[in-house]
């Protein structure tokens, strides 16, 4: 039972201000057990937050980002699950899945997480998973300004992943989930 | 319980070398829990010894009319024991098929245990459990009890231990298998189902299975904290075996269990040295099948034990009537009524709080206060006195007090409370005699400092009827009237 934090685009302090507070309440220390951040935070304090959360901390560099040491890609494994990490606007076109697809191969993962469209979307490609955990700020972005607040957190125990999705409409959290197996083994270590 | 009759005859000679002058205080019971010992034991001590011809007439003890008086048991006779434990075994043996029959008296059990379980008799762990009700006074009940307790247990485990992820699986097993076996896609936007209940892993609400989950896991970290700092000097709990490893999960999934169903007290630190001694006798017991289900026994008996001391361990009844402060004043009550001088000396000469010391002695039962085996010997009689625990308890307390009179007399705050925090060794018959005397209405030195050694063969003889009850059962009531009888001289 991990828990892992995906979250990203927050674009602090140029586009807005902090989290909700709605969102802050939740996300307290002690229960997550990694944090993957897509990118664009955009400043050193926000990595300091994310780092009270969890001390396991993974970013990738996204366009606005001021701190220029983070990877463009990321990958990582978590119990039975290969997860990569890359902010997207490196894939063009933007939030396009084909694309994302071919990004999912490259890094050879089974979840694979990407921004910079600040939606959410959730798809599932050739047995991995594509996430897009939006924007945690609901900042606007180069494609659309109404953005929901959203980020997404993934339980994953085994074989299986439960995706909450935490999204705030109208001011109020809504939560929903979805469910996904894999369907065999990580049998060759790459651990 | 199933022990063997191994009697090994001590010669008069042997015996009679035990000469009265040589019993001090703490040597009788250890003559006679050899005595005892050589009875309980099995393979242990070598091939067993055919007792020799019983005297006349051997006719088994029961509750017919007639049967012959009891060779009249006078204390400087030791072949009158020696024929009556002879007596015992041979009894024991003829009448196997009443075991199931046989109600334990309860009474006469209380006032034996009182004065101590002997060591080497394998027998604690049943009186333990007697005392504490888990096993009822009527032997035939035992077996079904025993299973339905345990399997309770079991229940309470499986259901406590679950961590959320595997809730929520168990809760939609139907919708996953509907989800994702039926596409055959290979690419589609994922479905998302709605949450209900806030039942997600970040949830704050008070119902939710996630939050319970996380304000348990500080609990969860603060037991097992508590588990691996007890008792590391003894093997059994403490090192890296792997007796010891099982030992600590066992104290910890019982004091979890219990966490979880008694929300309103939880865990506090402190109750994990009241859960070793039951579950060290526990699981010591000789009788092998009772030892395997050691940890369900142990809690339940835990569960009773702490019934009447669970006021102490909450924080908000500190200062109410039934908290550890209204105890604490209790204890200086009883020691003010018992001895005047010590207490003005300890309360308004030197103003020592008695909740500097007496704290850890009330809400840890003394566990931390003498060495392992000492303390069994004071948790006999805790959980044997008729008063009850609570009353026991104070008595022992101010016992201790009054021991160290002398000392205390003569000490300023510093030197009395590190007397009191580390209490010197000293003879626990002696300090469980001197609290047995603090019954009832106060009359000081003619009680308490009396050294009589008529007590010395009431202990003894309170032995032998403890060995009779349990080893022989047998309704020999008669034979206990007339010990008694025999017993009460001057």
């Amino acid at each position: 039972m991990v828990l892992v934090l995906a979250l990203g685009d927050l674009h602090i302090p140029h586009r807005a201000p902090d989290l909700p507070a709605k969102f802050k309440s939740m996300l307290v220390p002690g229960k997550i057990q990694h944090v993957i951040c897509t990118g664009n935070l955009s400043i050193k304090e926000v990595h300091d937050y994310l780092k009270t959360l969890c001390p396991d901390l993974h970013i990738t560099r996204g366009e606005y980002d001021e701190d220029t040491r983070y990877p463009e890609t990321k990958t990582l494994t978590i119990g039975q699950f290969k997860l990569g990490l890359c902010h997207g606007h490196q894939v063009v076109p933007w939030g396009d899945l084909d694309s994302l697809a071919m990004l999912q191969r490259q890094l050879d993962v089974d979840i694979l997480v990407t921004g910079h469209t600040h939606q959410f979307t959730a798809y599932k490609h050739e047995g991995g998973v594509v996430i897009n955990p939006g924007s945690a700020t609901g900042a606007y972005s180069n494609i659309t300004y109404d953005a929901n607040p959203s980020f997404v957190l993934m339980d994953i125990d085994g074989l299986r992943v439960v995706v909450y999705v935490y999204e705030l409409i109208d001011g109020e959290v809504k939560v929903d989930k979805i469910d996904f197996k894999k369907t065999t083994a990580t049998t060759h270590s790459a651990h | 319980m199933q022990s063997k009759g191994t009697l090994k005859m001590l010669s008069k000679q042997e015996l009679k070398s035990e000469s009265a002058e040589s019993w001090g205080h703490g040597s009788l019971p250890f003559v006679l829990e050899g005595m005892l010992y050589q009875i309980g034991s099995t393979a242990l001590s070598g091939p067993p010894l055919l007792p020799p011809p019983p005297p006349p007439p051997p006719t088994p003890i029961s509750s017919t009319a007639t049967h012959p008086p009891p060779p009249p048991l006078h204390p400087s006779n030791p072949q009158s024991i020696h024929r009556y434990l002879l007596r015992l075994s041979e009894t024991r043996n003829n009448s196997s098929h009443r075991l199931s029959k046989k109600v334990i008296n309860m009474g006469q059990l209380r006032r034996i245990a009182s004065q101590g379980i002997p060591d080497g008799a394998g027998i604690r762990s049943t009186v333990w459990k007697l005392l504490l009700g888990y096993l009822a006074p009527d032997r035939s009940l035992w077996s079904s009890e025993l299973a339905k307790k345990r399997s309770q247990y079991k229940h309470f485990k499986e259901e406590l231990l679950m961590n959320p992820s595997e809730i929520a699986r168990r809760l939609e097993k139907t919708a996953v298998l509907n989800n994702d076996n039926g596409k055959s896609e290979s690419r589609c936007v994922l479905s998302r189902s709605e949450i209900t209940h806030g039942e997600h892993p970040l949830s704050l609400g008070k119902s939710s299975v996630w939050n319970q989950f996380f304000q348990d896991s500080e609990i969860i970290e603060q037991i097992d904290r508590d588990v691996k700092r007890t008792h590391p000097d003894l093997h059994f709990f403490s090192g890296d075996s792997s007796l010891a490893k099982s030992n600590q999960e066992a104290l910890r999934t019982i004091l979890t269990v219990f966490a979880k169903l008694n929300p309103g007290i939880r865990y506090v630190q402190g109750m994990n040295e009241i859960l070793a001694p039951l579950f060290y006798i526990f699981k010591n017991d000789p009788d092998e099948e009772m030892a395997a289900c050691a940890e369900a026994d142990t809690f339940f008996c835990f569960v009773e034990l702490l019934s009447g001391f669970r006021d102490h361990f909450c924080q908000q009844l500190d200062n109410s009537v039934v908290g550890i402060r209204s105890t604490i004043t209790r204890l200086s009550q009883l020691l003010k009524e018992h001895d005047e001088e010590l207490w003005r000396h300890l309360e308004i000469t030197t103003k020592v709080n008695p909740q500097f010391y007496a704290f850890r002695w009330i809400t840890l039962l003394l566990t931390q206060e003498f060495n392992f085996a000492d303390s069994l010997h004071i948790w006999d009689t805790l959980l044997s006195d008729p008063e009850g625990p609570q009353e026991t308890l104070l008595r022992v307390c101010c016992a201790m007090l009054i021991l160290i009179r002398r000392r205390l007399l003569a000490g300023d705050f510093t030197s009395i409370l590190k007397l009191l925090q580390n209490y010197p060794p000293t003879n626990i018959s002696h300090l469980l005699y001197v609290a047995n005397k603090l019954r009832g209405p106060a009359d000081l030195h003619s009680n308490l400092f009396c050294k009589h050694r008529s007590t010395q063969m009431d202990a003894m003889f309170s032995q032998i009827i403890l060995l009779s009850t349990l080893l022989a059962p047998h309704p020999c009531n008669q034979v206990f009237d007339t010990l008694h009888a025999s017993m009460a001289m001057p």
